[in-house]
């Protein structure tokens, strides 16, 4: 039994260790740009090309002592500085890296630059320099100015976007401006009465409900069968009718409340009395919040 | 400037800070309401633990102060006392702090006994759906609707949690309109029951419940979490509170713990949250037309929902067999206000026969009340956030 026990607890943890872990497995390229002439600049006044990354969870994720790389030879080419408060990425927030080979200008500069004449694949991987949380292979010939993004916010198709009319690039920034609440706009058009609502809910809480019902009732007559397997055994009866009949298994919680309290009165009443007889030291802490002295009258109590 | 003129200015400095210069009829009015709330817990028993913090708490937030001079005393205003003891409320963790209390302190045992009563507290929840069509129909966007309707579960923590997420600025409106209908189920709930139930219905004698083992009640937590939660994650922060909060007290090795949360953490945080949302009627940011909306959409709510359940019983009656009938007046208590609607079925109950205890199968619906709101909240949440 303990074997059996201990087997599924085994077989628990490794499922457990199967799961998507939450927090820096969240993270995503989520934008590129290559050749940088007018769009953004840097605190130095630079232009340089840029990697943007985006946490796609509803918790805050430190990226530091992951690793940015060009080179898929080359895991911790570019390790993400400690000690920078800056490397916290709050919810559903980007991050810049400018890849400009420049990393003494900072934490956000990374120590490789991109070729715009070819293929230029980026991964990021976890601190261990091993695991890969994400790469994205930024295709040669994109135009000046142009960024290789994402459609949305860490997930969906890589799509090139310029301020020609093919979306905007949106360094640091949502790459789909949300300006209305989808879901509200939704049922505001689709279900302007809200019958559509009613009836989805409701299905969905008697559903819940009657899931509990049923899996209560199972459990019920299982619990009642094996009372009655007891009590048959107590009364040495063996026949499932008699006892059917004497309604085994069934009894209502008045008989027992019935029994308990007639135990009580017979086993544990008592006068009026309101001391104890002991020998252990009994010990009254004293405070001035307690007496009696210090208290004009007692709580009202309204009966 | 001479010395008289001094005393003068810091005089009619001093006048302008305090309340009576500041004071004006929509202050007033929300005074009289909080001091009506006083009189209905004092002297009228209407729901005292709730009404009590939550009158005094009108008055707290409806002292009038000179807005614009900084104090930090108002509830709205950052920094202040009452702004950091609110968020609770706005950040809606008071809520599931009250359902692991609910949950410490409730007996599922009748539920357990006759599961099909989840059936009744499913129905009820149609007051809530009843109430968004009508929201919708008036004008409010589907989110507040949908934070409106809750009122119709009649469960304070719940339209809490809700309008916190959906409808943060009708949150105090929402709160106070559902924790009044609580208070008020004395007087809304027994004519509805007496108009849907004829005299026959009213003197159903229910089979009493079977006992219930130890082991169905420590079952019943961990299983209704795992089911609900799974069908509706959104509610996890209420149900997982409040199915934590039941097995603490049914596991039997928690009985420290238990009655904690079912005793000293529940009434603080009832303290803290009845207060500050009596506070947060703040007449500036109380008294608008949306808030009489909301109350007449809440009391509508409230009625469909207890409607509902008397006549979810009157039909499920139609397929049980006859020694299996359930007494509609237990109808009421699928709204989840625990355990004022079961003690309403009970009371109404003996009325017709005095031997007639329902209390103990009305606490069935009334439990399943708050499962299903919970999960109706799960829902809205789910569709709307």
């Amino acid at each position: 039994m303990n074997k059996k026990i201990l087997g599924i607890f085994l077989l628990a943890l490794c499922m457990v260790s199967l799961a998507e872990a939450q927090g820096r497995k969240g993270l995503r390229i989520n934008e590129v740009l290559i050749v940088n002439e007018t769009n953004y600049q840097d605190d130095y006044g630079c232009q340089s090309a840029w990697i943007e990354l985006f946490n796609t969870t509803f918790g805050t994720v430190d990226v530091r002592s992951c690793y940015l790389t060009n080179d898929k030879n080359n895991p911790k080419k570019y390790p993400i500085p400690k000690g920078d408060v800056l490397t916290e990425m709050p919810p559903r927030q980007h991050l810049l890296f400018w890849a400009d080979g420049m990393p003494s200008r900072g934490t956000f500069h990374v120590n490789f630059t991109l070729d715009p004449t070819k293929d230029n694949w980026i991964g990021l991987y976890d601190a261990n320099g091993r695991d890969l949380i994400d790469s994205v292979t930024v295709p040669a010939g994109i135009p000046a100015d142009h960024s290789y993004a994402r459609a949305e916010d860490g997930v969906g198709h890589w799509v090139i976007k310029g301020d020609d009319g093919s979306g905007y690039v949106t360094p640091s920034t949502n790459n789909i401006t949300l300006d209305k609440n989808v879901k509200i706009e939704m049922f505001s058009e689709h279900d302007p009465f809200g019958v559509g609502m009613a009836i989805m809910a409701m299905a969905i809480v008697f559903s819940g409900l009657l899931l509990l019902y049923l899996l209560f009732r199972l459990i019920g007559q299982i619990s009642v069968l094996i009372k009655k397997r007891n009590a048959m055994r107590v009364h040495g009866i063996s026949d499932k009718e008699e006892a059917k009949e004497k309604g085994f298994g069934q009894e209502s919680g008045e008989i027992y409340a019935a029994i308990s309290m007639a135990l009580y009165q017979h086993l544990e009443v008592h006068d009026v009395e309101d001391t104890i007889l002991t020998i252990n030291k009994v010990k009254r802490a004293y405070s001035p919040w307690n007496s009696k002295i210090y208290s004009l009258r007692e709580i009202p109590h309204k009966k | 400037m001479g010395f008289v003129d001094f005393l003068g200015d810091n005089l009619v400095q001093f006048w302008e800070y305090t309340g009576f210069a500041n004071c004006t009829i929509p202050h007033l009015a929300m005074i009289l309401v909080g001091l009506f709330f006083i009189y209905l817990a004092i002297k009228k028993n209407f729901e005292p633990m709730l009404l009590v913090p939550i009158g005094f708490g009108i008055l707290i937030g409806n002292i009038p102060f000179k807005i614009d001079a900084g104090l930090e005393v108002g509830i709205y205003e950052e920094g202040s006392v009452l702004n950091i003891l609110y968020q609770g409320v706005s950040a809606g963790w008071y809520p599931p702090l009250v359902f692991l209390g609910i949950g410490a302190m409730t007996d599922f045992s009748s539920l357990i006994a006759n599961p099909k009563l989840m059936l009744v507290g499913a129905a009820a929840q149609f007051g809530i759906f009843g109430a968004y069509m009508v929201a919708l129909a008036l004008g409010f966007t589907p989110d507040q609707a949908g934070a409106i309707a809750i009122i119709g579960g009649a469960d304070g923590p719940t339209a809490i949690f809700l309008s916190s997420k959906l409808a943060p600025n009708l949150m105090g409106a929402i709160a106070v309109s559902a924790y009044s209908y609580m208070a008020l189920v004395p007087v809304i709930q027994p004519p509805i029951m007496r108009l849907l139930t004829t005299k026959k219905e009213r003197v159903i004698r229910m089979k009493p419940a079977r006992a219930v083992s130890q082991n169905e009640k420590i079952m019943f937590p961990i299983i209704g979490l795992l089911l609900t939660c799974f069908l509706v994650p959104s509610g996890l922060p209420l149900l997982g509170m409040l199915f934590f909060g039941n097995l603490l007290r049914e596991s039997g090795v928690t009985s420290r713990l238990a009655k904690t949360a079912s005793g000293p953490l529940c009434d603080i945080v009832t303290i803290l949250l009845g207060m500050t949302v009596g506070a947060s009627t703040q007449a500036s940011e109380f008294l608008t037309p949306s808030t009489l909306g909301i109350f007449a959409l809440g009391f509508m709510a409230f009625i469909i929902a207890s409607a509902s359940g008397v006549l979810f019983v009157k039909v499920f009656n139609l397929v049980l067999p006859k020694s299996k009938k359930i007494n509609p007046l237990i109808g009421n208590a699928g709204v989840s206000a625990v355990p004022m609607s079961a003690r309403i079925s009970n009371n109404i109950g003996l009325e017709y026969d005095s031997t007639n205890y329902l209390l103990m199968h009305a606490m069935g619906p009334n439990v399943a009340g708050v499962i299903g709101s919970a999960v109706a909240a799960g829902v809205l949440l789910g569709f709307l956030s």
